[in-house]
């Protein structure tokens, strides 16, 4: 476990000869949860695609688990946009979490002792995730944020030592987005998660370290949300530049909040961030 | 029926119409949910070519065009792979110029060919016992492929970028997919025609999409439709003196439209989940 979850050192790639990513430098320790911030275009994605061993480096080195990102793909769970996937595709829950078991190459026909040990261990990914009581349920019978759980429960489903999550919160309404961030800080115990977002709001307890991400790459090892860091993830030079997802409508008072459930984080850093009368 | 039966033709056409139906079920649900139904409308069309060419070679129509079609498709997976916004347009292109190019060598072909229309309309009451047999093996050799190779096909039909990062290689299930969806195109046409044959290959898998638990039980439930909507038709073109593919079609839109009318059974549960979570 002392192997850092990932390496990346003097990493750059280019996308028709346009540089997208250039320097990046990185050291992310296992156990972390990393949450990749930043503008649309920026380059997040692309930094995914590279962990995941679909796109090759324009130049530097780049270390999954201290393997080459091609070679790790078994010990990587991988949660693409929520988008991907058709509604009205025919598939229970638990066939879609078994998909997850899936080899590299042509995976041939499985024996039925080995289906049974699939179909046991989908089982134990849905109760993880919380939906035990669903698995026989058509995969489009679920709700945004149960569907989601349920691509969680396919990312996680072979045991993976890194989580890779793209836009795990988009789409999903606020109380599922609590309810999977949750579901992430809990799983973060067994593993390292990064998270690609562009939702401040998911930077919330349970993300250890922040990383913005414009061509190129910041890595803020505390997950205090700065001015600073509200400008390189909106990309922008001023916090001036209007971040307006950070502003709510009427009287109701929010604020970031740290850490909620570890008592080391919190003590006397909350930061408030009332805005009511304000107006977006 | 009875009747009918006792016709070496209408035996003939009705082992054809099963032998399609179970086709176009399994190869027809994998086109459905991988959304490449225009793809497949590229390669039926494209495959006049390959009739043409057959009849200014005077050579045996199946194979020919088996062959000739599958190239086309694998020509076309390879554009949409390669240029990919470019695609439809490209598809649009080599869907034209298979049609003409079959029809110019039809035209230089001597001598009048009345077997023409029936590559447009399908000709089911006409299969002789030799590609009768052509399509047993066509179609014993496309359910092996899917069976072995099921598991990726199912994988990357789901999420291609999942299976993308799982090692699946999406490139070569895709050829894959494509080359069986010639194959499958080119027995379809001798049943129902080339107008048509985009109709039996979308009809029975969206039916049977929207209420199968799993894509092999897609891929049966379609099959099924199918057969029914196949036999039906045969019997009513039999029965009224109709055109037999356009009758099948007929049928099938019927049986499209009805369940359309027929409620999906969905979970009271999601729905008062949906709502309640959007408080």
């Amino acid at each position: 476990m002392n192997t850092p979850a990932i390496e990346i050192s003097d990493l750059w790639f280019a996308y028709d000869g346009v540089r997208v990513l250039e320097q990046v430098n990185l050291t992310l320790p296992a156990g972390d949860f990393l949450a990749v911030l930043g503008p649309n275009g920026g380059g997040k994605s692309t930094l995914l695609k590279l962990l995941l061993g679909l796109a090759r480096p324009g130049g530097g080195s780049l270390r999954v688990l201290g393997q080459s990102p091609g070679d790790a793909g078994g010990r990587i769970g991988y949660l693409p946009q929520f988008t991907q996937v058709s509604a009205s595709f025919p598939i229970t829950v638990l066939g879609a979490v078994s998909l997850g078991l899936v080899r590299p190459g042509l995976d041939w026909f499985k024996g039925r002792a080995e289906r049974r040990r699939e179909r046991e261990a989908a089982l134990q990914a849905l109760e993880r995730v919380g939906l035990a009581d669903h698995a026989g349920r058509r995969l489009s019978d679920l709700s945004g944020g149960q569907r989601q759980r349920a691509f969680i429960a396919r990312a996680i489903v072979s045991g993976p030592e890194l989580l890779l999550l793209d836009e795990p919160t988009a789409s999903v309404d606020g109380r599922s987005r609590q309810e999977l961030m949750a579901l992430l800080a809990k799983l973060n115990r067994d593993m390292t998660i990064v998270m690609v977002s562009h939702d401040m709001s998911t930077v919330d307890g349970c993300v250890k370290s922040i990383a913005c991400v414009n061509r190129s790459l910041h890595h803020h090892p505390d997950s205090r949300l700065t001015p600073e860091i509200f400008a390189e993830a909106l990309g922008v030079d001023q916090v001036a530049g209007c971040p307006v997802e950070l502003l709510a409508h009427g009287p109701v008072p929010h604020r970031v909040v740290f850490d909620h459930d570890n008592p080391d984080c919190c003590g006397g850093r909350h930061a408030s961030n009332d805005d009511r009368g304000q107006t977006s | 029926m009875m009747e009918a039966l006792s016709y070496d033709f209408f035996r003939n056409a009705l082992m054809a119409g099963l032998l399609v139906s179970l086709i176009c079920g399994v190869i027809g649900s994998l086109v459905v949910v991988n959304r490449i139904v225009f793809l497949a409308g590229g390669v039926a069309h494209a495959s006049y070519g390959g009739v043409g060419l057959a009849f200014f070679l005077g050579l045996p129509v199946l194979p020919v065009t088996a062959g000739f079609s599958t190239l086309a498709a694998l020509g076309m997976a390879w554009v949409t792979l390669s240029s990919r916004e470019r695609a439809d347009t490209v598809i649009g292109v080599l869907w034209a110029a298979g049609m003409a190019l079959g029809i110019i060598l039809l035209d230089l072909t001597p001598g009048y060919n009345s077997d023409l229309m029936s590559y447009l309309f399908g000709s089911i009451l006409a299969v002789p016992d030799s590609d009768l047999w052509l399509m047993a093996w066509l179609s014993a050799g496309v359910l092996a492929l899917v069976a072995v190779f099921s598991r990726g096909l199912l994988v990357m039909s789901f999420d291609v970028e999942f299976a993308r990062s799982r090692g699946v290689p999406v490139r070569f299930l895709h050829f894959l997919l494509m080359g069986l969806t010639a194959l499958c195109v080119v027995m379809v046409i001798r049943v129902v025609g080339l107008i048509l044959v985009m109709a039996l290959l979308t009809i029975p898998p969206f039916m049977a999409e929207r209420r199968a638990r799993s894509l092999p039980g897609m891929m049966l439930l379609a099959a099924l439709l199918s057969a029914v909507f196949c036999v039906a038709g045969l019997y009513l073109s039999y029965a009224l003196d109709l055109t037999c593919g356009a009758t099948i079609i007929a049928v099938a839109c019927v049986g499209f439209v009805i369940s359309l009318a027929v409620p999906q059974r969905r979970d009271a549960a999601t729905q008062a989940g949906a709502k309640g979570s959007a408080a």
